[in-house]
């Protein structure tokens, strides 16, 4: 043993040697990679690559692969795509890290705006995606088909009816479900203002909330929760908005100034595209692209159907939407 | 008499105590009257603590969320204009990039038979034959059934993360051998790094290094860093005496001393301590891919957005095995991995020890090549295989069989209702109902009885620590954190009796057979490993949304520890006196009861510290099947940092205070020496 030391030593210039080798031919087989090839038409790949970012739902995901194809195809300009959360890809455009996204439901990210957009000026609002989207308040269609009542809020007012939705962490009182903390939330407002037999429960996470609307429907049980459309769910189960008061003016004023008197409905959220400040000196021509891309709702949701119901990849998805529409995609190069 | 007992330590004391000891009358009344004194102390301060009331004044309120928002709000403004991240963060962050990235395409080249043939050539190196084995098996099993590409990106993440632990790790180590000081220091710090929930350390992670690799390299050293001080640390101390000395006698300045001897003497501590550091680094690959890694942990979260258990369950296996294969080849030689592989009855020639290297080295270079010559890019589709579908249907099955209408137990909703109403309710609302400073002396009391003024002392300063966290928003009002805590603490305690109740058994019967230690093994291995985001749709859809699921992520995460530091703790005793007990006319049962038990006692208490502090990790992904409490709030420091970090920071807090008390005073139930149980 105590010699050992010094014979495994006599080895060390075999394992330099045979690492250096390994490394060296592995670097060969580098050039033999994949050069590009253009026979699609599309130009060949050359300069700095923008990345776009893509937050975990699929129609971030659907934007992103079509801005791809496009600039990557008729640019030329290499695009990255990040599978990155909501809160790290404002802290990326801030820096440029991350170039633009593509999908901003401006509901959520008010402090965002003021951060970065109007106090910092490092990110720029780049317009309108196009497709509006609404956060609500849901029940499954088996509970308005029973208790006509409960479509609006009003139902919800009787104590024996807002039972129905009672759990054991809620004792008496109805269970109100939210998903995802990242999301934005009046519910605890409006349950209080409006003075509903509720309580707030956070799931933690939109995988919980998805099973457990799963559940809920396998043991016809009520279940009310926040949730929001376009979202893939909304293809797989029948589920109906509760109707609450009208967005007024006061409600909107609650909402900027956070004093807790919110009760209303949630507003529409236009979909929105945002991008880092220096995205127009670092790439004009894509910059053009990406502030004048936009899709309308039932695109979108045609494109997000092939990934969500035919099982397709975003890319995929992407690339056959891009090949059947020239003439939408074109007028974002003119 | 008393008195060398207990000021004198080492060796003497302990011969001296294992003689029957006979106190004088004046010693003994000397003690009950130091006791008696101590119980009217505290029942003074509980009968004080009751007067206080209820309410915690509002001018204990730290204001430690306005300090870390306001710290939070000027990183964001400052972070492109102030020197320290000109000169300081972002070359550390281009660095960290650089590393991860050239490490991955340098894995990538290897292609995947050079990448399986140098873990396997590692593992040779390190533990013998069986251990290439098991890891080139494990690298092949990963490519079977998950994108072995991606897998490649996560091995340079955990490659880079654990480089760095260790060339931070073992100096701290070092460090904390040689000063007590320091030693007292690192460890509240360390315990910070190991329960301090790793989203409220995210947002700033992203401010100072950007997104993508550096942030989760990071991430991942502040959690994995731990295992590398400690176990450095304990190798160190734990040099013989005489080892020293003998040094010093020949001359050796303080350097050589640790370079000569005390670390190549400690070498088998420390190479534990990067075992440890390798299984933390993969216990937090997925939290870390949020940051933008796009690896397979990034492939577990988008399944699971999807609701695709059996896809997320295949990602999550593809990490265990990588974990496992790492494991295997850092594990080193044991007893088991110099048994000589036998085939067809004989044994394979043995290769000498020196020409391991070379023939390994050869061995790596000729599969590289070949697999340049043959261009295998992908790993071959005949090797892989769908574990996604069969898991899906097992997960099918446990949903529809399991929830309801089980004999006798009545299935998964009515114990997750009963778990909550009788159980948790009650713990939580006695907790609430007691005024907060009688909770705070009632700890103090039990420090006390576990190990003296000393620990009352802690335990009291951590408790009315958290007294100053202040209040947050909710319910329509402002809800003091005591309250969340205690809410959090109820948890905990359940999860954590629980998991006694589950783990002792099952480590008493490891202990004893051979046989349920290897049925159980590769469960315990794949439990401890797996992402818990995989199991997160299942435990929802049994339990339903609330406590009692978050209390099962927590049981199924803390059982693992549990059951091996039991079983190891039965082994571990020696065969002389259970052999004394059975000669004796002992049954085994008798033996077990009297014998091993007893003797395996600390072991066990320590396994149950280690339960305890798994479960306080866990509280974090129990909020995210909807347990709220000081996980929700923590969580919250990521979700929405513009508004809710210095909640977070404060509830994040918390979580280390409440775990920094609980583990000491079960550390004092398995440090005590025995002789103190006889008083």
């Amino acid at each position: 043993m105590k010699f050992s030391k010094k014979r495994t030593g006599s080895t060390r210039p075999w394992v330099v040697a045979s690492v250096l080798l390994a490394v060296s031919l592995a670097a060969c087989g580098d050039d033999k990679k994949e050069a590009s090839s253009s026979d699609d038409g599309c130009k060949e790949l050359t300069g700095d690559a923008i990345t776009l970012a893509v937050n975990p739902w699929t129609g971030s995901a659907v934007n992103a692969f079509v801005a791809k194809n496009v600039i990557e195809c008729q640019l030329g300009t290499p695009v990255e795509i990040i599978d990155i959360d909501e809160f790290s890809t404002w802290a990326g455009l801030d820096t440029g890290e991350i170039d633009a996204v593509l999908e901003v439901w401006p509901s959520g990210h008010a402090a965002d705006f003021a951060t970065y957009i109007d106090e910092k000026g490092t990110v720029i609002d780049l317009g309108l995606l196009g497709p509006s989207a609404k956060i609500g308040w849901y029940v499954p269609k088996f509970v308005v088909d029973e208790h006509p009542e409960l479509a609006t809020w009003e139902g919800f007012l009787d104590p024996a009816l807002a039972g129905l939705f009672a759990t054991a962490e809620t004792g008496e009182k109805g269970q109100f479900t939210m998903g995802d903390p990242s999301y934005v939330t009046y519910d605890e407002q409006i349950i209080a203002n409006l003075g509903l037999p509720l309580q707030y429960v956070v799931a933690g996470s939109e995988a919980a909330l998805l099973t457990s609307i799963d559940q809920a429907i396998a043991d016809q049980k009520p279940v009310l929760m926040q949730f929001w459309r376009p979202h893939w769910k909304q293809l797989e189960v029948e589920l109906v908005e509760v109707t609450l008061p009208p967005v007024t003016p006061a409600c909107e004023a609650a909402a900027a100034s956070g004093d807790g008197t919110y009760a209303c409905d949630y507003p529409v959220d236009e979909l929105m595209k945002a991008a880092n400040a220096g995205l127009e000196a670092k790439n004009p021509a894509a910059f053009k692209v990406l502030r004048a891309l936009q899709l309308t709702t039932d695109q979108q949701s045609e494109i997000a159907g092939y990934v969500d119901r035919d099982g397709m990849t975003p890319a995929d998805a992407a690339a056959k939407w891009v090949d059947a529409n020239p003439d939408v995609w074109g007028a974002w190069l003119s | 008499m008393s008195e060398v007992l207990t000021t004198q330590e080492g060796p003497v004391v302990v011969s001296l105590e294992s003689l029957p000891t006979h106190e004088s009358d004046a010693v003994r009344r000397d003690r009950l009257r130091q006791r008696n004194f101590s119980l009217a102390v505290f029942v003074v301060l509980a009968t004080l603590a009751v007067v206080a009331g209820r309410e915690i004044p509002t001018w204990m309120d730290s204001g430690i969320q306005k300090w870390s928002q306001d710290r939070y709000k000027w990183s964001i403004t400052n972070r492109q204009s102030s020197p320290v991240f000109r000169w300081f963060f972002n070359p550390i962050s281009d660095f960290l990039a650089w590393a991860v990235e050239h490490t991955e395409t340098l894995l990538l080249d290897l292609r995947w038979p050079g990448v399986v043939a140098l873990i396997a050539a590692i593992g040779w190196r390190t533990g013998g034959v069986r251990s290439a084995l098991a890891g080139g098996a494990a690298m092949i099993g990963l490519g079977a059934i998950a994108d072995f590409d991606l897998a490649m990106r996560t091995l340079a993440i955990m490659t880079v993360s654990v480089i760095i632990a260790l060339v931070i790790g073992i100096p701290l180590g070092v460090l904390s051998a040689r000063s007590d000081r320091a030693e007292r220091i690192l460890r509240v710090l360390l315990d910070t790094a190991q329960v301090m929930p790793i989203f409220v350390y995210f947002s700033p992670l992203v401010l100072f290094f950007g997104i993508k690799f550096a942030p989760a390299v990071m991430a991942t050293v502040v959690f994995a860093l731990p295992p590398a001080v400690r176990l450095t640390n304990l190798g160190l101390r734990q040099v013989p005496v005489v080892a020293n000395e003998v040094g010093q006698s020949f001359g050796a300045t303080s350097l050589q001393q640790l370079f000569k001897v005390q670390l190549p003497l400690a070498k088998n501590t420390i190479l534990l301590g990067l075992n440890q550091v390798i299984m933390m680094a993969f216990a937090i690959v997925v939290l870390a891919s949020l940051l933008g890694t796009g690896d397979l942990g990034q492939n577990v979260l988008a399944a699971l957005q999807k609701q695709q258990v059996g896809k997320a369950f295949a990602a999550g296996m593809g990490i265990v095995l990588m974990a496992i294969a790492l494991d295997r080849i850092s594990t080193g030689r044991t007893p088991g991995s110099e048994r000589r592989i036998q085939w067809k009855g004989r044994r394979l020639p043995q290769v000498p020890r020196r020409l391991i290297v070379p023939i390994a080295a050869a061995g790596v270079v000729v599969v590289v090549v070949l697999a340049q010559i043959l261009d295998w890019q992908n790993f071959p589709s005949w090797l892989t295989y769908d574990i996604a579908s069969p898991a899906d249907s097992a997960v099918d099955w446990v949903q529809d069989n399991l929830r309801r209408d089980v004999p006798v137990i009545g299935g998964t909703q009515a114990i997750s209702d009963f778990l909550v109403i009788e159980i948790l309710d009650p713990i939580k609302d006695f907790l609430l109902w007691l005024p907060w400073l009688v909770i705070v002396v009632g700890f103090a009391f039990i420090g006390w009885l576990s190990r003296g003024w000393r620990l009352a002392a802690t335990v009291a300063i951590c408790m009315l620590l958290i007294a100053t966290m202040g209040t947050i928003p909710g319910g329509g009002g402002q809800i003091q954190l005591w309250d969340i805590a205690m809410n959090t603490l109820s948890q905990v305690l359940v999860a954590i009796t629980i998991s006694v109740l589950i783990a002792f058994p099952l480590g008493v019967l490891a202990g004893r057979s051979d046989v349920v230690q290897r049925i159980l093994r590769p469960f315990l291995d794949i439990a401890q490993v797996m992402p818990q985001f995989v199991y997160l749709i299942p435990v929802v859809f049994l339990f339903s949304i609330g406590r009692a699921a978050g209390v099962v992520a927590c049981v199924v995460y803390a059982v693992p520890p549990c059951i091996r530091l039991t079983a190891l703790g039965m082994r571990e005793v020696p065969v002389a006196p259970r052999e004394a007990a059975i000669s004796f006319g002992a049954t085994g049962r008798q033996e077990m009861r009297h014998v091993q038990l007893p003797l395996a006692r600390r072991a066990i208490l320590l396994g149950i510290n280690q339960t305890l502090l798994m479960v306080l990790a866990t509280v974090i992904i129990a909020a995210l099947v909807g347990a709220g409490a000081l996980g929700l709030v923590s969580y919250e420091a990521t979700t929405k940092p513009n508004v809710k970090f210095g909640q977070g920071v404060a509830g994040g807090l918390s979580i280390v205070l409440l775990a920094i008390m609980l583990d000491r005073i079960t550390q004092a139930w398995g440090t005590r020496p025995d002789s103190e149980r006889r008083t």
